[in-house]
Parts: C-alpha cells; sequence; structure tokens
C-alpha cells in the first residue's frame, strides 16, 4: 500500500515539510545483532574495473557530430563595466558560429546575468563564444577584444564592515540570557580566528554538453544533481521536464560545487538552441578556479564562559563571512548545538564584497563554525587546566538544543572512548619532550557534528529477467562517494543474490527514478532504504514464484546466497531453477524512502586527534597522524568508508595548512587561481590515519540504520591540527591556513 | 602538418595545427578519451601518457613532439585485460571520482617498469606530480606497495 503523507525533510539543515509517497510494506530495520552477507564486509566499488581502464565516460568526454565548442570571455576585474566588445571580428573568424553577451535576449530566465556587463567579480561571464574547434572559439575570445573600465571594488573585510555592506538582514538567534551568563562566569575566554577561502577544485571542471533537438532537451552536466539540473532546464527552458533528459555517467569531483545545471548547462542549451548543434561547454582550469565557487572565508569571534569545574554557561559567537555579493548563513551551527549550554547566541553577517559568489563546499558552514567554537573549546580546557576531551565529555548533550528534540542516535561519547584509546591521547604530554630532530610536536582533538540523515523522496526500481540478473535501478549520481556500490551491495543482501547476480545503475533521468542531490551525505541514507525496499518486493514475488516451481510453502523457503532453501533443509536448489522459467518476463519491485521519524534529530558525530610536528626555524606543519571516529549508524561498505574519511582529512588537513585564494589588494583579482599555485595536498602530504567506527546502526532512522559520511570527516580536521599546534608551540594562530610565514610570525 | 604517430602500437597518419598538443590530439583526433585533462598547465598529471615507457603530461607536449616516438594510454596499457596494478587499484579502493584514475595508472606503471620494488619514499616521489582532488592517496600508496611485493626480484 502507497500512501501520500507530509513529512518534514531535511537537506543540509535546512528543514521543509512537503507531500511524500510513502510504503507501507518497507521493511523493518535491520536488527543491531543480525549477522549480514554482504553489507558490513568490504567490497570494492562497482565502477573499479570502468574506472581504471579509462573507459570511463565523464562529461568532458561527450563528443556528438558536429558538436561546437565554447570558450569564456571572463572579466579581468573586480568590478568594472564593459564599454567594447568586437562581436563582428569574433563572427569573422573562421569556424565561430555564435556569439553571446549581456546584450542577448536569452531564451531562459536569469535573475542576474549569466553574461555581465557591469562584472562585480573577477572572473565572471562576460561573454562566450561558440565554435566548430575550441582553437577556434578561443581565437574569438581574443577577438572580441574586450575593453573595461574599472570601477571601485571592496574585498577588504574591516572596509567592508566599516562601510557596513552587509547582505539582507544580521542573523541572530539565542537561547537565555548569554549576556548575564558570561558575566556570571567563574571562567571566560574569548577567541577570533580567521578561516580561508578555499576552492573545491574538482579535477573534472564544471562543464554541460547541450543538445536542442525539436523541443527535446538532452544534456550531459558533470552534476551532483542530474534531477535537480532536469528540474531547472525545464524551468528555465519552459520544457516540459518529462522532456529534458540529464545524463551524469560519472562525475570527476563536485565537493558541493556542483548543484543543479550550472551557468554551463544553461548556456550550452541556449548555444545549441540558436545553432541546432549539440554545444559543448567545459570550464578551462582558470575559469574553473575564478569562477566554480568556493568556501567563502570567516572572521570568526566565539565567547566561552564556564563554571570552574568546566560546565558551559555560555557561548556566545560572532561570524562575518566574505560571501560575495549575497549568501545563505550557517556558520553558528555547531555554537548552537554541539555541547550542552543553557545560554548561547550566535550572531551572523555576510558582507557584500566583490567576490565569486560562494557556494556549498563539503560541509559548508560547519566546518568553518567548527573550527572556530573547537579552538575556543581547547582555549577553555587550557584556561581551566582541564583535558580537553574530558571538557567535551563533561559538555555532551543528547539533545538538540535548538529545537529540543532527541537525536536518532548519538554514539559521540563512545567516539571521544575510542579515539582516546587509539591515538594514546591520555600521554599526549610526552610529545612536548625536546626531540632529537628539533621538531616541536603536539596533539590536539576536535569534535564534529553533521546532519547526514537523509529522507524522503528517493526511489528505487529493481528489475530481474531470465538471465538471473537483477538491476537495480536508482538516481543516484556516485560523484565518487561509492553510493552506487553500496545500493548493489544492499540490493544483493536483501534479495539474497550473490554481489555479482546484482548490477545498479543510475545519473540519468530518463529511467525517471528519483534520487536526491549527491550532497548533505544524504546519499546513503536516502537511497539504500529505497533500494531495500524494492529487493525485498523482488524477493517476495521470488519465493512465491520458487512456491510454483518446487511445489513448497513460500513462507516455508528462504533465498540465500542465490539458493532457494526449504527450512528444514530438504530443498536446496540454485535461483536460475526459478528465474531460468521466465523467459521474456521480469520480475519487478519498486522501493521509496520512507518518512523519518517524527520529534526526532538525525545527526552523525565524531571525534578527531590529530598530531602535528613543527619545525621552529622554517615554519613548515607536518601532520603526523590523524585518528578519526565517526557515528554514522551502520557502515554499508568500510572499504569506501575509509577512503571517504581519508579524502575529507585530506581536504581539511590542507584548509589547516595550505589552501588559501590569495588576492591583490590593488585589483582585487585572485593571483593563484590555477592548479600549480593553490596548493592541494599531494601523495607526499599524506599523514598516518587511523579510521574507526561507533558501528551501532540507527534502528530509528531508516531500514537499513546508516547515515550519511561524505561530510563528517572534514568537520574536526582544521580545528584538531590548530590545537595539536597549540600544543606543540604554546600559541594559536589566529588564522589558517598554518603557512610558513604565518607560523613564523605566531612563533616569534 | 603531416603527422605520423605511434599510440597503443597502431600507427596513426593525421593532418594537425603545428601547435597541438599530445592531449588533444590523443582526445579529439583518436577518440582516446581515457586520457583526462584536469588543469592543461602540467601540475595535475590527469592527462600523463608513457612516452617511451616515461611518464608524459601530455598537455605540455606538442603532438609533433611524440612523432618518432611510442605513446602508450591508459586505453593502451588496458588492452589485453586489467594489469594486476589495475586490480589493486580496485583491491585497495585507489579512487574515488576516478577522474585522475588513468593518469594515476599510467604513473604507477613507469614507476614500477623502473623500480618493481619501490619504497613508500619511492611511491611517494615518484607519483608527487599526479594530484587527486579525493584523496585518494593512501590506497594508491598501497596498490603500488602491493605490486611491488609481488613483483618478481
Amino acid at each position: 500500500m502507497t500512501r501520500l503523507v507530509r513529512s518534514i525533510t531535511e537537506m543540509e539543515g535546512r528543514f521543509e515539510e512537503k507531500w511524500v509517497l510513502v510504503s507501507d510494506d518497507e521493511p523493518e530495520a535491520w536488527a543491531s545483532d543480525r549477522p549480514l552477507a554482504i553489507v558490513g564486509h568490504e567490497t570494492p566499488r562497482t565502477t573499479g574495473p570502468t574506472r581504471v581502464s579509462g573507459a570511463a565516460r565523464y562529461t568532458t568526454d561527450v563528443s556528438l557530430p558536429g558538436m561546437l565548442h565554447v570558450a569564456a570571455l571572463r572579466s579581468p576585474l573586480a568590478h568594472g563595466r564593459v564599454t567594447g566588445l568586437n562581436r563582428e571580428a569574433a563572427l569573422a573568424v573562421p569556424g565561430v558560429r555564435a556569439v553571446l553577451d549581456s546584450t542577448d535576449t536569452l531564451s531562459f530566465r536569469s535573475r542576474s546575468g549569466p553574461l555581465y556587463a557591469e562584472p562585480e567579480h573577477a572572473g565572471a561571464l562576460l561573454a562566450v563564444v561558440a565554435a566548430d574547434t575550441l582553437v577556434a572559439a578561443r581565437a574569438g575570445v581574443k577577438a572580441l577584444a574586450l575593453t573595461i573600465d574599472p570601477l571601485p571594488f571592496v574585498i577588504d573585510v574591516d572596509e567592508a564592515f566599516r562601510d557596513q555592506r552587509i547582505d539582507g538582514e544580521i542573523a541572530e538567534e539565542s537561547r537565555g540570557d548569554v549576556d548575564a551568563a558570561l558575566a556570571g562566569a567563574d571562567v571566560r575566554v574569548e577567541l577570533t580566528v580567521e578561516t580561508p577561502t578555499q576552492l573545491q577544485t574538482a579535477l573534472e571542471p564544471h562543464g554541460a554538453v547541450g543538445w536542442w533537438t525539436e523541443g527535446e532537451l538532452t544534456c550531459w552536466v558533470s552534476t551532483q544533481g542530474i534531477f535537480d539540473a532536469r528540474s531547472e532546464l525545464a524551468k528555465r527552458f519552459s520544457v516540459a521536464p518529462e522532456r529534458v533528459r540529464v545524463v551524469a555517467d560519472f562525475i570527476g569531483g563536485g565537493f558541493g560545487a556542483k548543484q543543479g545545471a550550472g551557468v554551463e548547462a544553461l548556456l550550452a542549451v541556449e548555444l545549441s538552441r540558436r545553432t541546432g548543434r549539440p554545444v559543448r561547454f567545459i570550464n578551462d582550469r582558470h575559469g574553473e578556479q575564478l569562477d566554480a565557487g568556493s568556501r567563502p572565508a570567516t572572521r570568526q569571534t566565539v565567547r566561552l564562559g564556564a563554571t570552574g569545574q568546566g560546565d558551559l554557561v555560555a557561548i556566545d559567537s560572532e561570524v562575518l563571512t566574505s560571501f560575495g555579493m549575497t549568501g545563505w548563513r550557517a556558520v553558528n551551527t555547531p555554537a548552537m548545538t554541539l555541547y550542552r549550554c543553557a545560554n548561547a547566541r550566535g550572531v551572523e553577517a555576510n558582507l557584500k564584497l566583490h567576490l565569486r559568489q560562494g557556494n556549498a563546499f563539503r560541509a559548508p558552514m560547519v566546518l568553518e563554525g567548527v573550527t572556530a567554537v573547537e579552538q575556543a573549546m581547547d582555549e577553555l580546557a587550557i584556561t581551566l587546566g582541564i583535558d580537553p576531551l574530558d571538557l567535551r565529555r563533561r559538555n555532551f548533550v543528547d539533545v538538540d538544543q535548538p529545537s529540543g528534540l532527541p537525536y536518532t542516535s548519538n554514539q559521540l561519547l563512545a567516539c571521544y572512548d575510542r579515539v582516546a584509546e587509539l591515538s594514546g591521547w591520555v600521554g599526549r604530554d610526552a610529545l612536548l619532550e625536546p626531540s632529537e630532530d628539533g621538531l616541536l610536536r603536539g596533539m590536539g582533538c576536535a569534535t564534529q557534528i553533521w546532519w547526514g540523515g537523509g529522507g524522503p523522496p528517493s526511489h528505487a526500481t529493481i528489475r530481474i529477467g531470465g538471465d538471473g540478473i537483477a538491476t537495480v535501478v536508482t538516481g543516484i549520481q556516485d560523484i565518487g562517494t561509492g553510493t552506487l556500490t553500496a545500493a548493489q551491495m544492499v540490493a544483493a543482501e536483501e534479495l539474497g543474490l550473490p554481489l555479482d547476480r546484482v548490477r545498479v545503475t543510475g545519473g540519468d533521468t530518463r529511467p525517471n527514478v528519483y534520487g536526491p542531490v549527491a550532497g548533505g551525505s544524504q546519499t546513503s541514507p536516502s537511497v539504500l532504504p529505497a533500494v531495500r525496499g524494492a529487493a525485498a518486493e523482488v524477493k517476495r514475488t521470488l519465493l512465491q514464484l520458487a512456491g510454483d516451481v518446487f511445489e513448497a510453502a513460500p513462507a516455508d523457503l528462504d533465498l540465500v546466497n542465490g539458493r532457494f532453501r526449504s527450512s528444514d533443509g530438504a530443498l536446496d536448489e540454485p535461483y536460475t531453477e526459478v528465474t531460468g522459467k521466465l523467459g521474456n518476463a521480469t520480475v519487478d519491485g519498486s522501493g521509496m524512502r520512507g518518512a523519518n521519524p517524527d520529534g526526532m534529530r538525525a545527526n552523525t558525530f565524531g571525534c578527531q586527534v590529530a598530531q602535528v610536528a613543527v619545525d621552529p626555524g622554517t615554519g613548515e606543519v607536518r601532520v603526523e597522524h590523524v585518528w578519526a571516529v565517526h557515528d554514522i549508524g551502520r557502515v554499508i561498505n568500510p572499504l569506501g568508508a575509509r577512503s571517504q574519511v581519508e579524502g575529507g582529512i585530506l581536504q581539511g588537513m590542507a584548509f589547516a595548512l595550505s589552501e588559501e585564494v590569495a588576492f591583490d589588494p590593488t585589483t582585487g583579482v585572485p593571483t593563484n587561481a590555477w592548479l600549480d599555485d593553490y596548493k592541494i595536498p599531494s601523495i607526499a602530504d599524506v599523514p598516518a590515519m587511523t579510521i574507526a567506527f561507533v558501528d551501532v546502526p540507527d534502528t530509528a532512522l531508516n531500514n537499513v540504520g546508516a547515515k550519511g559520511l561524505g561530510e563528517p570527516p572534514i568537520i574536526p580536521t582544521p580545528a584538531a591540527i590548530a590545537n595539536a599546534f597549540r600544543h606543540a608551540t604554546g600559541r594559536r594562530a589566529l588564522a589558517l591556513p598554518l603557512t610558513r610565514a604565518r607560523v613564523v610570525e605566531t612563533l616569534a | 602538418m603531416r603527422l605520423t604517430l605511434l599510440v597503443n602500437d597502431e600507427r596513426h597518419e593525421l593532418e594537425i595545427a603545428h601547435t597541438a598538443r599530445l592531449a588533444d590530439v590523443l582526445r579529439d583526433e583518436l577518440g582516446l578519451v581515457g586520457t583526462k585533462i584536469g588543469c592543461g598547465e602540467g601540475a595535475c598529471g590527469a592527462c600523463a601518457v608513457l612516452v617511451d615507457g616515461r611518464a608524459v603530461n601530455s598537455c605540455l607536449l606538442l603532438a609533433a613532439a611524440a612523432e618518432g616516438h611510442s605513446v602508450t594510454t591508459i586505453e593502451g596499457i588496458s588492452r589485453d585485460g586489467l594489469t594486476p596494478l589495475q586490480q589493486a587499484f580496485i583491491a585497495e579502493d585507489a579512487l574515488q571520482c576516478g577522474y585522475c584514475t588513468a593518469g594515476q595508472v599510467v604513473a604507477a606503471t613507469a614507476l614500477l617498469a623502473v623500480n618493481p620494488s619501490p619504497t613508500v619514499e619511492d611511491v611517494r616521489a615518484g607519483m608527487v606530480g599526479n594530484l587527486c582532488r579525493c584523496g585518494a592517496y593512501p590506497g594508491i600508496e598501497r596498490a603500488i606497495l602491493r605490486l611491488g611485493q609481488v613483483a618478481p626480484a
């Protein structure tokens, strides 16, 4: 029985009530102690052979007959007014088929842009040229011979704040009486820290191939959300969603930056509509680093008040975010939720600056907030003379304080115990002994909180035919997280078939099986329960058919590892004895994610410890070891989960040590928007990593017991490193990243 | 200009611009799109191919300069099925999004050809030119070391 119900859905902390389709036939959650044959066991990713052999096709690889290529003209200034573009000269370049700039009336609606006459950040799109070859398109851009007048710009935080260049209202949330509690606290600490602008830097740049044919629209997009892209294209071009097909077979990373269709798809489709040809628009690396978004820089002041025993009595957080001209606000989420405290206040303002607007980057805003709050907690522990982990244990909270709702599961205390045990935390002061190599060593910790509970809507279908292969159709776009493999595992587990009998597909809207955007750590907890529901339906039918074939009662049969077995063991036959009789018929099942439990909040938790070695002479900071323990409910695939944590740690480490967009203060233009001078980690930077999970299924949340893992491991990494630096050196750097210059300055 | 290129043991007669990069000729003229372009400036290694057995960033090499040399792409490496190195990449989960993977496999193939039993330091020095934004490095390191252990002395 399928019903429509009103249900609360959540994406990265934004809650919304909507109608969702749910099924009464959804399987019960697997019991925590139930042994599973496939789920929970290390499984190589299903797409591995395709990816390692170079056979995987990404959007950048799509090539169609007659396809045009696009080159972009971008603003060389942070703020300016275009005074001249020689369109005729560009159109005269051999091979050039179309030019678009801000003077063209586009067939899609857009609030601003996407082609600007008065660009407000360096790298903003001014014009695009489509040509038979990329070489010709670039020649067309050059022929445009841009002239542009500079206009005044502001990229400096202090200047912007002084001029009150604030986007919309200043957000304030509070509970209790923070000022009184701070005034009455036994101990107070105040810390102001800055976090850098970090670029997502997916190795496959943003890009799309658009093909407009007879009112049908096919679009290959390097996107984290094929269904969002479909909705966006349908709405913008006034086409029914059923006439729009979005394909993303393989996506070369996203990390939050690849939402919806993106400007590349919109312009590729527009150009295709005008030229009648398929059009490919792929950002070059410089364009990607200038104009694909960022994690915006912040300046945060955190004040904590506590009793002499270490009980928090006040948390006060003020945040300025350098978002560009507009953005959203969530940096104070950790301040309001991470620890038990009756009096808490978060004030948050976005500054209007001539910067590319920030967008989502793995744990957007929450990473930044944790980076400040957790450094302040470290200072409080030092001031109180309390072990930093004990301070955190002491202030543990088991309800979501803003809503007052309990969590579906919360194993944070177990995370603390396990990470302390693994890292040898209690003996960490031994690192402070002088070492032969002259390096200063220390260890620090930090906690993470993230949502990652997923929810409806999310769907899956499974079809098994005469060949005995079960095909799982999902709306997953696997950006590298391994969610397709997790879906294959869950389907095989529920069906009772070996893994190699189960194929899983995603990355295409044409089957119209909806999956959510690959963001917010929501894919596993959203899609996998739907996959399991579909598998359960197929299995019910197969057992009935087996009853027919073997003249047995279906209720007496089970399907285990590809064999039908009766409870008395008398029957033990390969499942192909049944599926082999299907001929051209198929057995189908569909499943959907059920509603989230009423009156509860779903969050992930975890704690990481970092050990660093600081060279006081050169200022070099090396992360020697990171220990990570997270509560993500049931771990579906320990192999893929480990990879997710390793990758998150490395991105967080780089945020703490090396990644930072540098701007020329005289022009407002980024000076390192390339890959050779924007320093992402290499293999030589990798620390030792010890990774564990408190693998307790969240049976209240969904039928597989899994929470998400994309975001959690990046979140506590920078604060743990900064706290380790503090432990090692006795100093706290007031800004990240801990570049050599900044470290030398801090230690001086 | 006319050009003869030996790619994956096949000879190709091509008419190309003299400024064409090897990466573009491989991808656009020969359809060998397993070779990826991540940065176009030699910083990421996604476009690595073997030229006479050495790993080279094909975005920095003029196609014309490859004439007279033997070029092997990821398709050539994979022609007779997955190599033990590629199988080790899968077993160690040495990839996430996979966009850099072809370049990683090419660079590791070149490394193992000259150093069949590399140390951790050898692997890090040999692979430092191949960036992976997903951070699959620990798996890549394990995969290459695993090969080193089973390689004949």
